[in-house]
């Protein structure tokens, strides 16, 4: 799985950090998202589509690879 | 009051706390948008559908301005959410300054910093249960009380450096302001509210904190259009928002999962691993309030087979819209197990609530901690008689009644 993000959708909602910790951060100043793990391991998998998925700015994309 | 059309007027009536009014169902049978009357009793478009819901929420096109404010569709009596807000021609550098103000204080980072005095003031809650059972044993301990109410309650008020001994007087105004044929004595409490936060905000400026309010206060500092009405109703209706809801979330997310014991069982073995789905399911399935988010329409806008003109009032009904068949599986059942579940609990688009990450939090914190505490938590009432507030915008019940 790829994640990829549009910083520029961003609306700082900072629900993907909540969802999937390991996958996502939101910047101290503006609060928009930060990647921190672009290709997660499979146990995030779930929670990354969750993400994905709630994103009010539709700010998220996902590439999956080999499912 | 006075109805102009035939069309069913808001807040319909519901069965019990859990469930729908089955009017929104009805509705939704026959189109995603509808003609309805709002509590105000005028005119405005109901909006029931996942999909038409999730776009309206997300497009520009709608906004919380309005072209000629003084011809707006009225929503309800209440002081708050009752009509247009803002300038229409501003609306997007008003509502950008806004969110560059508030961001910081309430982003997830920031939770994790605040999550370990959030379970501190949780288990001064569950402390305070045990003490109240203890004191005397026959009688069925109140959750509201002792845990919704004064959990999110302590937690706004030392985000925006308020004392929260005087949270008795901002429960009273809060109940007062959000009453949807509140009329005058709404405007009264949000007047007395906003002097209230005034207050607060002169006491600021003289010894500035670490706090939210300390935070608009330099905002305005630098920007002579933030007037002083505007920063007192900022703060007072932060308040209102960041403990109504998550009390009413906290107190139906115990009644939903006390309904069915194995329910209950299954989270209380393993709290940690289930709540931040739980959660989800809680948000989606719980239906507080009866409106819905107001919009209205910037410019003539063609969206499920209708035409919404430039003006027109819109309410997204997103209770009815996260039991949409078409968009989760067995809308009404309970199921923690759905994935993903992009329900509409907190909006959608660049209106999503600024609050979300404040309220999943203490939830998380609320329910893990409940659970761990009292496994066998049992409720002491038929939850299909508790009295539903639909006569607030936040809807939710005052009492709880339960039992370990
Ligand atoms: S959920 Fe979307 S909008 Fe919110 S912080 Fe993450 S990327 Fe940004």
């Amino acid at each position: 799985m790829q994640v990829e993000v549009d910083r520029d959708k961003c609306v700082a909602s900072g629900q993907c950090v909540l969802t999937a910790p390991e996958v996502f951060d939101q910047d101290d100043d503006e609060g928009k998202v930060v990647v921190l793990d672009d290709t997660p391991a499979p146990a995030a998998h779930g929670r990354a589509r969750q993400a994905a998925a709630m994103c009010p700015g539709v700010a998220i994309s996902l590439r999956d690879e080999g499912r | 009051m006075t109805t102009p059309t035939s069309a069913p007027q808001l807040p319909f009536t519901r069965p019990n706390p859990m469930d729908l009014a089955p009017l929104f169902a009805q509705l939704r049978d026959k189109g995603p948008l509808s003609r309805v009357t709002t509590p105000a009793g005028d005119p405005a478009w109901l909006v029931t559908a996942y999909d038409e819901a999730r776009t309206i929420l997300g497009d520009r096109r709608f906004g919380k301005a309005h072209p000629a404010p003084e011809k707006a569709s009225k929503i309800s009596g209440a002081a708050i959410q009752s009509g247009p807000t803002g300038s229409f021609e501003d609306e997007e550098r008003e509502h950008t300054r806004m969110r560059r103000v508030l961001t910081p204080a309430f982003s997830a980072p920031r939770m994790r910093r605040l999550s370990s005095r959030i379970q501190e003031l949780a288990d001064g809650c569950l402390d305070d249960m045990e003490r109240a059972r203890a004191d005397s044993p026959d009688t069925p301990v109140n959750l509201h009380d002792l845990l919704s109410f004064p959990l999110p309650v302590q937690v706004i008020c030392e985000l925006l450096g308020v004392s929260q001994s005087d949270r008795d007087l901002l429960r009273g105004w809060s109940e007062r302001i959000g009453i949807l044929d509140g009329g005058s004595d709404a405007q009264e409490a949000m007047a007395d509210f906003q002097a209230y936060m005034g207050r607060v905000a002169e006491a600021k400026r003289e010894r500035p904190g670490q706090d939210v309010v300390t935070d608009i206060l330099k905002v305005q500092a630098e920007d002579p259009t933030f007037t002083e009405d505007d920063m007192t109703r900022l703060a007072a209706g932060l308040l209102f928002a960041g403990h109504e809801t998550t009390s009413t979330r906290i107190d139906f997310g115990t009644l939903f999962l006390l309904i069915d014991p194995a329910r209950r069982d299954r989270f209380a073995a393993d709290p940690e691993g289930l709540v931040q789905a739980t959660v989800e399911e809680i948000l989606r399935l719980s239906a507080p309030g009866g409106l819905g988010l107001m919009r209205y329409a910037r410019e003539d806008v063609q969206i499920g087979g209708v035409t919404v003109a430039r003006g027109d009032a819109v309410l997204v009904a997103i209770n009815a819209a996260n039991r949409d068949g078409e968009a989760f599986a067995e809308p009404d059942a309970f199921d923690p197990d759905r994935a993903p579940n992009a329900h509409l609990a907190f909006g959608h688009g660049g209106h999503y609530c600024i609050g979300n990450a404040l309220a999943r939090t203490e939830m998380r914190i609320a329910f893990t901690s409940l659970f761990r505490r009292f496994p066998g938590l049992r409720l002491a009432a038929d939850p299909y008689t508790l009295r539903e507030h639909s006569e607030r915008l936040t809807g939710g019940v005052n009492t709880v009644p339960v039992l370990w």
